[in-house]
């Protein structure tokens, strides 16, 4: 069945490396943006949702609250950054709809830029992969990629051209849009003669490091008639996790070429709202790698198993292509906080305030939140 | 932060890693397999994840190996890296232990003649129990083989 809810507003900090403004500062802009374009005044939030890992050991949900002056009834948080994010509305839902709460915000933010170990100390936590990885240099998400490409490229012919398509058609989307990290235009030339940083991964193959956050605001469907701005259903969310711990999962898994979990969530989420992947006009794919975006188009159903770089190639993923992905330019050449700015942008592009990077006539967008082993599959939108 | 300062993996105190770095010190090759099922898995875990077992048991398997994939980083991300650049990180399958796979470092090896499952061999006359690390390198062949 699909949700009773719709996301109502929205909100988002300027995309920088780093912010001249603290971690706790950015999410509070956000959220307050984000019920200022929603026209909800903060006190009438009460419920919050977030992932489980990245927030509440940084900006917690009290904290939120309290800027807010707000009660909470409800608070959740799922799975961790991109799959977290993504399921967000599956947390709001199951709040909303079971009259646990009536207005709920999720938020995200990362000061990652600022932030002395940036994205690598997370893994951290891991023993296992203290004990067995760190020790051979094998401490960072570009070099778990990096071994993952090579392995992809011998067992599906991936070229150096295809996987730098995915680059180059992003960088060309932050472009036209405007106001992301990325500025200087890329051609599949400049991405061929740049460095490598584990090979055959190229500095252009790897996401941006971002300051800043992002919120958006849920509510019912009801209710969220008279709210300021046109509503944006949730039609369906999905959530699926593998029995591989996060430690293991960049090396261990039987299936270490398909993204974890991404075909299961999106079967669940695509059965919750009714519809088939052809009804999709958009996707906001987690791209922290060219490598992660291909094989999420594949395993979420979108291509066969290995032809996701021709269809990036062929500009198929283009604004105006049959299946647009990453609109705003995503995380290689928009900004990285680790999907809340997926959810804003498919948002924009289903109320239509997309502008000059507007998908025409565009009903139902997806978000896929890659948060290994989990993923999560967000679908917004109806028929209207 | 440098390597000195760096932990060590023998410090992790962690129940059921130290038989590996033991086997390792002692010229052995070892993994966690499952006394019920008889297969293996990696990294330690405390019930068989196949058939939730507790009887778990280091097994010795032959030192042989084969290159699964591998990358050459070249850009440190950790001070403590900074001069190792360019290294290889290879991840290693072994015949004797289906399932698991292995991270390593390759060395004695140039980037451009490693091949996939190109067949390698532990390092254990460069193993140093402080830094805890096997390292793999190309296994030499008998002399008339054809490989």
């Amino acid at each position: 069945m699909t949700p009773d809810i719709a996301i109502v507003g929205i909100g988002e900090t300027a995309p920088v490396r780093c912010a001249e403004r603290d971690l706790r500062s950015l999410v509070i802009d956000a959220v307050y943006e984000a019920l200022d374009d929603a026209g909800i005044p903060p006190g009438e939030v009460d419920g919050v949702v977030t992932d489980s890992i990245v927030m509440p050991t940084t900006v917690p949900h009290d904290y939120v609250m309290a800027q807010l002056g707000a009660t909470s009834r409800f608070d959740g948080a799922i799975s961790y950054g991109g799959a977290g994010i993504a399921c967000g509305p599956l947390q709001a839902a199951l709040a909303i709809d079971a009259g646990l709460a009536d207005v709920v915000v999720c938020y995200f933010g990362v000061d990652w830029g600022t932030r002395p170990s940036g994205p690598y100390g997370f893994h951290d936590l891991y023993p296992a992969k203290q004990a067995f990885e760190k020790p051979y240099g094998f401490n960072a998400q570009p070099i778990y990629f990096g071994l993952w490409t090579r392995r992809y490229m011998k067992e599906f012919g991936l070229t150096p051209e295809q996987l730098g398509s995915v680059a180059v058609q992003q960088r060309q989307h932050a472009l036209m849009r405007g106001g992301g990290q990325m500025t200087k235009p890329l051609s599949i030339d400049d991405y061929l003669s740049a460095p490598c940083v584990a090979d055959p991964l190229r500095i252009p193959d790897c996401c941006l490091i971002t300051d800043g956050a992002g919120a958006f605001v849920m509510t019912s469907r009801e209710r969220a008639r008279d709210c300021r701005k046109p509503p944006v259903p949730v039609a369906g969310v999905g959530f699926q996790s593998i029995p591989v711990s996060g430690d293991s999962v960049f090396t261990q898994d039987p299936n270490l070429l398909t993204t974890p979990a991404a075909q299961a969530a999106a079967d669940q989420a695509f059965n919750m709202a009714g519809i088939k992947r052809s009804d999709v006009d958009f996707l906001e794919l987690y791209d922290c790698f060219t490598i992660s975006v291909l094989m999420q188009l594949e395993d979420m159903g979108f291509c066969e198993k290995g032809e996701a770089g021709a269809f990036f190639e062929s500009g198929r993923a283009a604004i105006g292509g049959d299946l647009p992905v990453n609109t705003h330019g995503g995380f290689l050449s928009y900004s990285y906080r680790l999907g809340i700015e997926h959810v804003v942008e498919a948002v924009r592009q289903l109320r239509g305030e997309a502008g000059t990077n507007q998908v025409a006539n565009a009903r139902f967008g997806a978000v896929g939140g890659f948060s290994l082993p989990d993923y999560g599959v967000l679908i917004l939108g109806d028929d209207d | 932060m440098t390597i000195d300062e760096m932990t060590s993996a023998a410090d992790i105190a962690i129940d059921g890693f130290q038989p590996f770095w033991d086997a390792a010190a002692s010229g052995e090759l070892r993994f966690p397999a499952c006394c019920t099922c008889e297969r293996f898995h990696w990294y330690p875990m405390v019930r068989c994840p196949y058939c939730n077992g507790s009887d778990i048991e280091w097994k010795s398997i032959k030192p042989i190996g084969s290159v699964y994939s591998w990358t050459v980083v070249q850009r440190p991300f950790d001070t403590a890296f900074k001069n190792w650049t360019p290294y290889i990180v290879g991840l290693i399958e072994f015949i004797g232990a289906p399932g698991v796979r292995l991270i390593t470092n390759l060395v004695d090896v140039e980037p451009q003649a490693i091949q996939f499952s190109m067949t390698v061999s532990p390092a254990f006359d460069l193993y140093d129990t402080a830094e805890s690390r096997l390292m793999f390198r190309p296994k030499e062949m008998p002399t008339g083989s054809n490989q």
